[in-house]
């Protein structure tokens, strides 16, 4: 009995030993460096960050939150066609498409968007062509918008992996008994459906937050940096300054939020597991 | 038998054998920099020196790239080592002066022909720190206003006439912000030298904390002015909206203007406009490391980049640079159209009037940072 948990503990060795000094240390490195300042506990760094950059939090907040909402929508219309759809080739196109912009890194998504989203980009250039804008009615997206539209191409198919999946492993007698009885597929979709697969969806929405929250590239290739992301001001501080005290400080609040949906993360998935 | 394959492993893995020598030449900068090095001017000295062998490292772009040759260069004097791994280092102006502070350079430019050369300010005064005779300009670069003349008939050419042209064509000035590339923080340190109050000081030092707090009224200014301008997504994001149309006047580095309306990308309607009091630019300098183990040859490397042949054909024909010696050197070793394309806008006069260096260090961080707390937040 000792033995074999010995074994154990030997087995799991290298792996906490990875996560403690590649994660842990780090971290507490991290945290140390946010809140001291000449050796001693000090919030000054804090107060440097809300006073440069409180602006960018919220605007953090906001395209991340914004991105979540839109991505859950996205991902239920994807999802929701592939489990009730009726057209078989239809939902076969969907299937084999959809999945393509998870092999896009962020940096190669906000390149192409760069040029696709401008003013005088691609797709604009493309409206103006079919017909349906005049020319001086084009407007460019590389803004908020620009970023919140790559994060959502970005992390759809992410969430919609999880989702169809969850969908699929419904029993689909219930699906049936609803279109059986009467109900459109809308409406199986969202009282039949969604209900039973929420925790999954809000799961893949929490690991798409805390991914966007993290992503430098999209927000420094798509958009103009007043206001910007919190991951750019970090750069900036270290590129700018050498300041990494005050970057520090901005990881900890980052953190601190995706900390909360982490939380919440947690508290799903114990509640499914006490419930399974 | 094994030795003897092992010792033909060890040399091979080693490159070069023990006769030839090899000059091992750290750069700073973009891309640009490093091909420079080894497609042009490596091969030509390894022509005229027969058995030297040219190597060429980048560090990396801005002023992080001259932090790590500053890092290594450090790390091997502390240890003592008596022959250090770079030749000849190509740094930015920051650095130079840590560097020569702290004794990392040799004193070489007195011992080189081409060392007369260059008079201007930059080979002594490096961003407040005293580099004479540690450091040679490579090139100079600028920065100035971009303008479609199609769409641009009412020139500015002064920063308040910029500001009032920027109000009545909302939108269609563009510029990076300070976090997206140096054109845009050379285009907000003109904006305090013009605004703000004593410019010269800023360039000269010395240094005062309390200097910033007279920069109120430039910077409530400056956030009212981004209002009405685009900020763009980088140095090439403001040539890329000036290519597309989308802005008709933008800050941009003049050899990066050049090199792209080269390549096609950018309309020739576009031109280039110095505007007063006046914006940064910056050199790059050739350095010898303090114990550098072939600094005979270094010296010599720089000699030959600095000659005006190289300076006329390397630094202004193909790379679009100004030269780091001083101009009238160059006269007749250019092609009249080559050296005409550099100064069709902007005359040598605007540059030597309005050509000016960017803030001393602890000044340039102050205008950073104050321009996040008083104009970004």
């Amino acid at each position: 009995m000792t033995q074999s948990r010995l074994l154990a503990l030997g087995l799991v060795a290298p792996a906490l030993a990875l996560v403690a000094a590649l994660f842990l240390y780090p971290l507490g490195f991290s945290l140390v460096a946010a809140f001291t300042k000449d050796g001693a506990l000090s919030l000054a760094h804090f107060g440097k960050a809300f006073e440069l950059y409180s602006v960018d939090i919220v605007y953090t907040l906001f395209i991340v939150l914004l991105s979540g909402v839109l991505t859950a929508l996205a991902a239920i219309a994807i999802a929701g066609t592939l489990t009730l759809g009726e057209t078989p080739w239809a939902v076969a196109v969907l299937k084999a498409l959809y999945r393509w912009p998870l092999f896009i890194p962020f940096i190669v998504a906000g390149q192409c968007m760069r040029t696709f989203l401008a003013k005088n980009g691609l797709m604009n250039n493309s409206f103006v062509a079919m017909g349906i804008i005049e020319p001086l009615q084009a407007t460019s997206l590389l803004d908020w918008r620009g970023i919140v539209i790559t994060f959502v191409w970005k992390q759809a198919p992410f969430v919609t992996l999880l989702l169809a999946g969850a969908m699929a492993s419904l029993d689909r007698s219930t699906i049936e008994a609803g279109r059986n009885l009467g109900a459109g597929r809308l409406r199986v979709l969202f009282e039949i459906v969604l209900p039973q697969v929420m925790p999954t969806l809000l799961v893949a929405l929490v690991l798409s937050f805390v991914t966007t929250m993290s992503v430098l590239s999209v927000p420094m290739m798509v958009a103009g940096s007043q206001p910007t992301m919190m991951t750019v001001d970090m750069a900036f501080r270290i590129n700018a300054y050498g300041d990494y005290p005050v970057a520090n400080a901005l990881g900890v609040i980052s953190y601190a939020i995706t900390g909360l949906a982490a939380w919440f993360y947690l508290r799903q998935s114990i509640r499914r597991e006490v419930a399974a | 038998m094994r030795s003897a394959f092992a010792a033909l492993a060890i040399t091979a893995a080693l490159g070069a054998p023990a006769s030839a020598q090899t000059l091992n030449v750290a750069t700073a900068g973009d891309q640009n920099m490093v091909d420079y090095i080894k497609d042009y001017l490596g091969p030509m000295f390894e022509k005229s020196h027969p058995g030297v062998k040219v190597v060429a490292v980048g560090t990396g772009p801005g002023d992080s790239g001259s932090q790590k040759i500053f890092e290594k260069l450090s790390a091997q004097k502390a240890a003592n080592t008596p022959a250090w791994d770079f030749d000849v280092v190509v740094i930015h102006q920051k650095m130079a002066g840590d560097m020569a502070k702290e004794a990392l350079l040799m004193k070489y430019r007195g011992d080189i022909k081409t060392g007369s050369l260059v008079t201007r300010e930059t080979a002594e005064n490096s961003l407040g720190a005293d580099v004479s005779g540690y450091v040679m300009p490579m090139f100079h670069s600028q920065t100035a206003i971009a303008y479609n003349a199609d769409m641009v008939k009412d020139v500015p050419n002064t920063y308040p006439e910029l500001a009032a042209w920027a109000k009545k064509n909302p939108k269609q000035f563009g510029y990076n912000g300070i976090k997206g590339g140096m054109s845009g923080v050379a285009f907000v340190a003109g904006w305090v030298y013009a605004f703000g109050q004593d410019g010269d000081k800023l360039m000269k030092g010395p240094y005062d904390a309390a200097t910033k707090a007279g920069w109120d009224k430039a910077l409530a200014d400056l956030k009212d002015f981004n209002k009405n301008v685009v900020i763009t997504p980088g140095n090439a994001g403001t040539l890329d909206m000036l290519n597309r149309g989308e802005i008709a006047m933008g800050p941009v580095w003049v050899d990066m203007f050049y090199t792209w309306q080269n390549d096609g990308k950018l309309p020739p309607n576009m031109k280039l406009k110095l505007v007063a009091p006046g914006m940064p630019g910056q050199p790059m300098y050739y350095a010898v490391p303090a114990k550098a183990a072939q600094a005979k040859l270094a010296e010599e490397f720089i000699a030959l980049a600095t000659s005006p042949d190289v300076q006329a054909q390397g630094i202004v024909k193909k790379f679009n640079w100004y030269p780091g010696i001083d101009a009238q050197h160059l006269e007749g070793k250019l092609d009249k159209a080559d050296w005409q394309k550099l100064f069709t806008d902007i005359t040598p006069a605007d540059l030597a009037s309005k050509g000016k260096p960017f803030p001393i260090a602890p000044y340039f961080n102050d205008i950073l940072e104050s321009y996040e707390k008083k104009v970004a937040n």
